[in-house]
């Protein structure tokens, strides 16, 4: 049924398009883009659609809303929202929840082949029940391992435990976010325990208690309390990880690609990246997962002129724009074959993100995890000072995580 | 002794309490004059001093995310505008809870006491949503009237010098054949000056230094403010590279708060203390 009105108003949009072809039309829309830096590159592109469909007379107005930030904008009021939107996909739920996403009607299925068919990260990222309702535009919002060439190997970094113990030996640090839930979700998901969003969208399920899997919670718990008791390591979050980067004393970590300038400088032809390195639990190697971050597309239903705003969307995310978006701002494409291409390939922090990619989930995550994650991390980076049972000590997180909100 | 040792004590207490209350803003300004672009967490005082982030604030290109001279200009224009306004209609309703006897004149300044105490905030949504459909948002003139349209509520230091003024003055401008406006124009008005310096003062900070309303309302870069503006600069994606510029920004911010202070501070003791004489 749901396919079958979609289809309709697919068609009735086509059929409104075709309408407003035939006779020269005024068409306006309003786009938000990121940054500041961001502008050149949307301009070439409103250049290029302008020229593409010269029937029309197109008014296209940009401005900048922080894709970080982007719900808290749309959602103050969706009718004065930019028809056209781009949002880091953590934001999909609450945009989606709130009827700010437009479902994508043309080219649905075109669009969900060129960034890797139905099961690809991204694709899910911006689907909902299997049906898809936003634009991928790039894949590069996640983390993974930066690391100094003078000190490792290709080798070294595919085990923590070797690069900790090369740190420790030259005296410097391997960077790890552990007091951030982000990045804390590494461990717990590599070693096969879960947690992500429930149904109902505003509360988790987590199992990072548990005692009758494979690997349990607590084991998790004593594995991330060595690494953190190891010489060779230090909790880095953003600004430590930059701080220790520019000083040398931080020779490996964990980040983004927002920091990839600020590594890249510091460390010249040894500046390397790759997928995030294994870890030593209960006496195995285990690769550890993360969260897959990317830029998405919205077209808003508000828009007086959705279908435009759906074509222009399209445009905006197909291959040429994703290659010239990485050209121009180093992001890193969704599109397949853009991913493929041998420019992006020699990114190295692309490169890195697209290995990391096979172990990486959609976060899809209701808020209570975030301070509850974040303590846990903390206790742990402490040593579980207090000596609390590891059991308690994630029996009380998976509780806090799980929780319903406050309304 | 005890005296010396007391004396001691409560400046070492003060001292202390300085110490607190200056640090961040010594580390402010040591930061926007430093080598390093992004945080430097490593060490207090920068390795090496430049004055390269100053530069690149007042000179950005347009794809830099720093449109600080756009964003001053926006602030200042909003803040003189609100500040005009807003001092005028402070001294008017002052001068009508003084100096004039209506029937309402007690209710009415109870009712504005209490609606004064509530944080302004509380009705950003309904503001937002007038000033939508007049068609006011992201637009200067809707932020002026935002910030000066309540203004008139914040009359009670006003008032209170008001009152000090000689009756007696006032009726012998009556018996001239004065009206009420050339009572408070060329009586009151001049007798006023400290208390107008600190209503002048006010009103430019409030518009000045506000993001609440600000990031409501306004929306388009032609029309940011300074404290969106460098809010901006310091999200995950921007901080490593404006840091420094950021906290160059606030030092700038802090300049014409400090121009307008110094030429009316000699006023200004005066203005804050002339209404508690005689309540």
């Amino acid at each position: 049924m749901k396919k079958f009105l979609a289809m309709v108003l697919a068609l009735t949009l086509a059929l409104t398009m075709v309408g407003s072809c035939a006779l020269a039309e005024d068409v306006t829309l309003k786009v938000w883009v990121g940054d500041n830096a961001d502008i050149e590159w949307i301009n070439g592109v409103i250049d290029a659609y302008k020229a593409a469909h010269p029937d029309n007379n197109y008014t296209i107005d940009v401005n900048i809303v922080s894709e970080g930030d982007c719900k808290s904008t749309v959602l103050a009021d969706p009718e004065a929202a930019a028809d056209v939107f781009t949002f880091a996909d953590d934001q999909f739920n609450d945009l989606y929840a709130a009827g700010a996403l437009q479902q994508v009607m043309i080219d649905a299925d075109e669009i969900v082949a060129a960034n890797g068919g139905a099961d690809a990260t991204v694709v899910l990222a911006a689907s909902k029940d299997g049906e898809l309702y936003a634009y991928p535009a790039t894949a590069s919002n996640g983390y993974f391992m930066f690391y100094n060439k003078e000190y490792f190997t290709e080798e070294d970094v595919q085990s923590l435990d070797k690069m900790m113990e090369i740190a420790a030996a030259a005296g410097k640090k391997v960077g790890f976010p552990v007091s951030n839930g982000w990045y804390l979700y590494s461990f717990f998901q590599g070693a096969g325990l879960e947690m992500h969003i429930n149904e109902d969208g505003i509360t988790n399920s987590c199992n990072w208690n548990a005692t009758d899997t494979a690997i349990t919670g607590v084991q998790v718990a004593e594995a991330i309390l060595a690494i953190c008791a190891n010489p060779g390591f230090t909790n880095a979050d953003s600004d430590p990880f930059v701080t220790g980067v520019k000083d040398g004393s931080i020779i490996a970590g964990v980040s983004g690609t927002w920091n990839a300038n600020v590594a890249a400088e510091a460390w010249g032809e040894n500046y390397a990246a790759c997928k995030l390195p294994t870890y030593t639990v209960a006496g195995q190697q285990v690769q550890m997962g993360s969260f897959a971050g990317f830029k998405l597309v919205g077209v808003n239903p508000f828009s007086e002129n959705v279908g435009e705003a759906m074509m222009f969307a399209e445009f905006m995310t197909n291959y040429e724009n994703q290659m010239g978006r990485f050209e121009i701002r180093a992001e890193g494409p969704s599109n397949v074959e853009a991913a493929s291409s041998e420019i992006v390939k020699s990114a190295p922090a692309i490169a890195a993100l697209a290995a990391q990619a096979a172990y990486a989930d959609v976060q899809r995550v209701a808020d209570n995890y975030w301070a509850n994650a974040e303590t846990l991390g903390k206790i742990l980076v402490n040593g579980n000072a207090d000596g609390t049972d590891l059991q308690t000590l994630l029996d009380n997180a998976v509780t806090g995580i799980t929780a319903a909100p406050i309304q | 002794m005890s005296k010396t040792v007391r004396l001691i004590i409560r400046h070492v207490v003060l001292a202390f309490l300085a110490i607190f209350w200056l640090i961040p803003i010594l580390w402010l300004v040591l930061c926007s004059f430093g080598i390093d672009k992004g945080p430097n967490i490593s060490s207090f005082f920068p390795k090496a001093y430049t004055l390269q982030h100053y530069v690149d604030l007042l000179t950005a290109d347009s794809s830099s995310v720093s449109q600080f001279p756009q964003w001053f200009m926006n602030t200042f224009i909003i803040a003189v505008f609100t500040c005009i306004i807003s001092s005028i209609f402070v001294l008017m309703v002052a001068y009508a809870m003084s100096c004039m006897r209506f029937k309402m004149r007690k209710p009415l300044m109870n009712a504005a006491i209490i609606m004064n105490l509530f944080p302004g905030f509380l009705s950003m949504i309904a503001v937002y949503f007038i000033m939508k459909n007049i068609g006011l948002t992201d637009n200067k003139v809707g932020m002026i009237i935002v910030y000066s349209a309540g203004s008139g509520l914040g009359y009670l230091i006003a008032k209170g010098f008001f009152d000090t003024i000689s009756k007696s003055l006032r009726e012998a401008a009556y018996l001239e054949g004065a009206n009420e406006f050339t009572v408070f124009y060329k009586i009151i008005v001049p007798l006023s000056k400290p208390i107008i310096v600190y209503t002048v003062i006010n009103s430019f900070l409030a518009p000045w230094m506000d993001f609440v309303f600000a990031s409501i309302m306004l929306s388009s870069n032609a029309n940011k403010t300074v404290a969106m503006g460098l809010f901006a600069m310091v999200d995950k994606v921007n901080r490593n590279n404006y840091f420094a510029q950021f906290c160059a920004g606030g030092v700038l911010v802090s300049i014409p708060i400090s121009v307008l202070f110094f030429i009316m501070q000699k006023f200004y003791v005066e203005g804050i203390t002339g209404g508690s004489v005689k309540g």
